[in-house]
């Protein structure tokens, strides 16, 4: 039988240990956001690309160029690999996708982290200035790795959608997965967001030396180009049982 | 509390008028809407309520002009942003009031509420 989801990469491509870092669409477009600018700015290639029948029937083109829109990048010594889509995931490709990625993630002899980049929805977003970053680690030395690096962890409750089955996923093929959640919007893009989480993400990842300035002044054509997918998303994300990231669960404590 | 969201299909209009992402949250004593209105400012908002309806008329500081828009390539232009909202409960206009804070306005519209004591006998 035909597998569900397939990675498609270009032959050839060398991988050093490389630290994952996931940015599939969710809250914020937080992960998406900032997945992009990261291989904008560090000029990282194209190096394969996600098919599935259970995606939509869409590719995208730049500059002429027909593309897959759930591509794969890479640093250009393979040390840093970035996953991410122009499209919302569909919440029926979720358990597939998140499968796949780690068996994936497994195969290139991933030994550093992977990271899923994503958003906290905060409802008071609005009256906050600069977004804080909060992570999951899925095992104790993920655990022990954002203690030592002193990022705030997630102590109570449910986390949903992509992220929370790639944290899973990953514990079950013994992948460290650590997962970066910056305060966001709920339904509005936010770049401010994404310039949190990379700020954040430097603390794993020593190569990458950009400034989010750009990002921060490029924020409103960033909104305005990011509306479609934000809109996708959210719709995607009702499915996804994302509200119950909203809720107390039950354990006496 | 009961709260509902709503998201509602923002398109892309070929008449210069971008609508809005927008939220509405239907909460117990009023109905919070925020839009998402980049490139815009304070002075450019218009905002007209009734009892049963909210409008925003905003433009932008700077028109959107994609060179090369959608597969046909084509040149579009949107100056502002506009977007009419029938509101699930009446409210009260004149108690209405908006915040515009990075590029995001919140309204908040009380619901109008007659309170009426009952006694227990």
């Amino acid at each position: 039988m035909a597998e569900v989801v397939r990675i498609v990469e270009e032959e050839g491509i060398e991988y050093n240990n490389p630290i994952v870092i996931e940015g599939l669409p969710d809250v914020g477009l937080v992960g998406t956001i900032a997945a992009s600018f990261i291989v904008e700015k560090l000029d990282y290639k194209e190096i394969g690309h996600i098919e599935s029948d259970l995606f939509p029937p869409v590719m995208v083109i730049h500059d002429g160029k027909l593309k897959n829109p759930f591509r794969i990048y890479s640093a250009e010594d393979g040390s840093v690999v970035v996953v991410l889509s122009e499209v919302a995931v569909p919440p029926t490709a979720v358990y597939p996708i998140t499968t796949a990625l780690a068996d994936w993630f497994h195969k290139i002899g991933t030994k550093q982290p992977v990271i899923p980049v994503k958003g906290l929805p905060m409802k008071n977003r609005m009256d906050i200035d600069k977004p804080e970053v909060f992570a999951v680690g899925n095992n104790e030395d993920a655990v022990a790795e954002l203690k030592a690096k002193q990022l705030d962890l997630l102590e109570e409750g449910f986390i949903a959608g992509t992220y929370a089955m790639m944290l899973r996923e990953c514990s079950k093929r013994q992948i460290s997965a650590i997962s970066l959640l910056a305060q966001c919007y709920p339904v509005y893009p936010d770049p401010g967001a994404a310039a949190s989480a990379i700020e954040t993400l430097k603390k794993f990842v020593t190569s990458l030396a950009i400034d989010v300035g750009e990002l921060l002044a490029n924020a409103e054509e960033i909104k305005l180009k990011a509306r479609d997918l934000m809109q996708q998303t959210t719709l995607s994300a009702s499915e996804m049982q994302k509200g119950m990231e909203q809720d107390m669960p039950i354990m006496y404590r | 509390m009961e709260i509902e969201r709503r998201i509602i299909k923002a398109t892309w209009a070929h008449n210069g008028n971008l609508e809005p992402l927008y939220e509405v949250e239907d909460k117990e004593d009023e109905i919070l809407v925020t839009f998402d209105l980049p490139r815009v400012s304070k002075e450019n908002v218009a905002i007209n309520t009734t009892e049963n309806m909210v409008e925003v008329i905003a433009k932008m500081s700077n028109a959107v002009c994609w060179e090369r828009w959608g597969v046909v390539q084509k040149k579009i232009t949107f100056q502002s942003f506009r977007k009419q909202i029938r509101l699930p409960e009446p409210i009260e206009p004149e108690k209405a009031h908006a915040l515009l804070k990075n590029g995001i306005l919140r309204i908040t519209l009380p619901k109008i509420r007659r309170k009426v004591l009952v006694n227990i006998e």
